[in-house]
This record gives C-alpha cells, structure tokens and sequence, in this order.
C-alpha cells in the first residue's frame, strides 16, 4: 500500500530520488472537501472529538468518514481532527475571556470607574 | 481699474517685475525722502535696512507689499483702491489660496516623511547592535542541485518562508499569499528583478528538489526552492529563528507532519532582516509594506542586483 491511500502504490508517489511526493493542489482540495463533510456530519450529530468519540463518529458519518479518510493520508485526518478540538477549545477560550472583561468592566462601572 | 481680479492678477505679475527691477538696476537708489512721492515706489529691505527704490510699473499698479496693510495704504490714491482695501483687507482668495496650499502640501510632506522614517528606523532596527540577529550564513542547494548560499540572496529584496510539501493547510494558504504578494510586487515596481521569493524546506528528507519543483510550479513559477541536508536546514532555521520539529531519523515511508514557524521574513539588499509578515497580512497590506521598503532604498539611491 503506498503511503496516501488514494495512489496504489508502487512508485507513483516517489520522486526518482527517493522523496515521496505530496499530494498536489487537486488531492489537497479533495482532501479538504472530505474535511469539511465530515465535520458538517459531526457538528449535526453534536460530537466534538473526531478521536475520542472516534466509534460514535464512525457510527454517524459512516459515510463521510469513509470519503474523509480516502481523500486524505491518516497524518491528515489525526491534523485536522485535532485542529478541530484545538479551535473549539480556542473559540471557547476567547468568548469566556470578552464575557468575563465585559462583567469586569460593568462591575467597574458600577463602581464609578470611566473606561476612557 | 480697481477690480478684485485686477489686484490678484496684478501681485504675481508686479511682484516678478519688480524683483527684475532691482536686480537690474541695482544703481538706482535714492534718499529716504523719496519714498513719498507719488511716481515712485519703494520697498524698504528689512535684512539690509536700507531703502531701494524701483522704477514704477507703467500702468501705475501700486500693490506691492501685498502682505503689509499699512505700507500698503500710503500707497493707495483713489478712493476705489482704498474701499477695495477695506473691504477684503490683506487678503485675497490668492493670498488664501496659496496659504491653504502650502499647507496642504506641508502637511501630505510630514506625513510622507514621517511614514518614511518609520520604515526606515524598522529596517536599521535589525542592523543596530545588540539587536537579536534574524538572518545569517547557510548553505543549501537549489532545485537544480546548485550550491546556494546567503550570498545568492544579497543585492535583492528577498522574502523568505520555510515549510514543507506535506503540509495540510497552512503552507498552502501562504504559498498561494506569497503567489499574489509577487505579482503585485511585480506591477508596482515594474521590475521583477529586485524581489526574490524563496521557500525553504523544513523537511529536507522528503522534499527533494525534485518534489519541491512539483509543489511550487502550482503556486508561482518564480519561487526558489531550496533543500539540504538535514544538518544544513537546521542550521539555516537557527539562523533565521525558526522553530521546527522535523523529527532526524524517520524510517522510509513513515508519515509525519512537521511543525514550524509560519512567517515570511522580508530582507534588504544587505541581507539585513527588515519585517515580518504572518498569518494576519493579506496580500495588499504585505505587498504595501514590501513595495514601500523597496521604493525607500531605491530613492536613497543604493544598489540593486539587475540580473
């Protein structure tokens, strides 16, 4: 089996020097396509976490997962997985540090304190 | 003959007559006293402190200090000069004019010079001593298997980025960045001579030149690609302050990803590190920032590779 799962093999993927060749601007957009209709499948199932919850996602977006993981080398599909959570965690992060300056500044004001 | 557009049109063409006037005959000077009288005018030189006396115009247009009210008013003969005087006063819409002008221009002049010296402290900044040093000697080899060394980057703007072919989304948003920042740096300096794009690889074990030949092309034919040994590209990331992960031995046909700093490094002629540009610069703001720089360093007239 060659190293990405969409070339069969052989030599297909190698550079004549013996470099492996990465995907080009055609496999990486159908990469990304397959991303983006697994994640859209596991945001209307509500899960989160492509690895932790890898069986329920698997269950849910049987197919999706399947056009995912064929589209993209297994680097790829753990990167953009994990990505994902990261981005979650990251979005959470900076929505709870604005609502907690906006109580700050309203619990400031409160006080008599001019922003300006 | 006392229109508002007779007086305007008078002062520039009386002011230039009258500076030819004394240039000419410098010998004509007269007694103080002189200065009363009706057919001649005089102007009093305050730097040399002495009256010097000028032919009166033929036509007997008498505004000369046009910025002195009271000079001005000995002057005035008729009843319709004086009431034409009183009722603007030392200004003209010329007068105006001019002073909103020059103002302005005074002000797009600061503005101009201030954003110029802005660049300019950026781009010493890195040249200064005791400023952490981005940028240094290297040796790595081009796609044709050619020695290429920080030497082959002088005489140029260049702008460097390091990555790797199997990058899964940020490389490839950057590169196709990097794509349009070349071709708009190429219109507005009208010369695609003095900005050299180059990407070099992180990961020296998979992206041979042959491979990096194949992943640029679809980018932008311009970029130079560059690869070396595993020990030379960790070398050229120290120098240019690149953190990266590339793990040393992997086996044949294992897969891995490679993490690294994502910035384009844009460095003078001198090979003298200039600025940053990151995630967050969109390919206008970036080709501003570059084209700019370039611009300054071709005014202060130093020199640029042509070849």
């Amino acid at each position: 089996m060659g190293w990405l799962p969409w070339s069969s093999g052989g030599d297909s993927n190698k550079a004549s020097d013996g470099g492996r060749i990465a995907p080009d601007r055609t496999s990486r957009a159908r990469c990304w396509e397959g991303r983006d209709a697994f994640f859209a499948c596991m945001d209307r199932n509500d899960i989160l976490d492509g690895i932790k919850d890898d069986k329920a996602a698997r269950q849910k977006c049987a197919k999706e997962i399947a056009e995912f993981e064929a589209a993209c080398s297994s680097t790829w599909v753990k990167y953009f997985k994990e990505k994902r959570v990261m981005e979650y965690n990251r979005d959470k992060t900076i929505e709870r540090i604005k609502k907690e300056d906006a109580e700050k500044v309203k619990e400031l004001k409160s006080q008599g304190w001019k922003s300006s | 003959m006392s229109s508002s557009l007779r007086l305007a049109s008078g002062i520039l063409s009386g002011a230039t007559r009258n500076l030819f006037a004394i240039e000419s005959a410098p010998s004509h000077r007269i007694l103080p006293a002189l200065r009363t009288t009706s057919r001649s005018l005089c102007r009093s030189y305050t730097q040399a402190q002495r009256p010097r006396c000028t032919q009166s115009i033929p036509n007997g247009f008498s505004v000369r200090n046009n910025f002195s009210t009271t000079a001005f008013r000995a002057r005035a003969k008729t009843m319709g000069q004086l009431r034409q005087r009183n009722s603007t006063g030392p200004f003209s819409w010329k007068a105006a004019l001019l002073f909103v002008l020059t103002g302005a221009g005074m002000m797009i002049y600061f503005r101009v010079e201030k954003a110029r010296l802005e660049r300019k402290r950026i781009a010493e900044m890195s040249k200064g001593v005791g400023r952490p040093k981005v940028g240094g000697p290297f040796v790595l080899k081009d796609l044709d298997g050619k020695e290429f060394t920080e030497e082959d980057l002088k005489g140029k703007y260049s702008f460097v980025y390091f990555g790797f072919t199997h990058c899964p989304d940020i490389c490839p948003d950057e590169l196709d960045k990097m794509a349009e920042i070349i071709e708009k740096v190429k219109e507005s300096t009208k010369d695609d001579k003095v900005f050299l794009p180059v990407f070099i690889t992180c990961d020296p074990v998979r992206d041979t030149p042959e491979v990096l030949r194949e992943y640029l092309k679809e980018f932008h034919p311009g970029i130079v690609g560059l690869t070396g040994t595993y020990e030379q590209v960790k070398n050229v990331c120290r120098q240019y302050r690149v953190y990266f992960s590339t793990p040393k031995d992997v086996k044949p046909g294992e897969d891995y990803l490679v993490d690294h700093s994502i910035y384009f490094y844009l460095m003078d002629p001198d090979n003298d590190f200039v600025e940053c540009i990151g995630r967050q610069d969109t390919p206008e703001s970036a080709s501003k920032v570059i084209v700019e720089h370039i611009n300054d360093w071709k005014r202060e007239g130093r020199p640029l590779k042509t070849e």
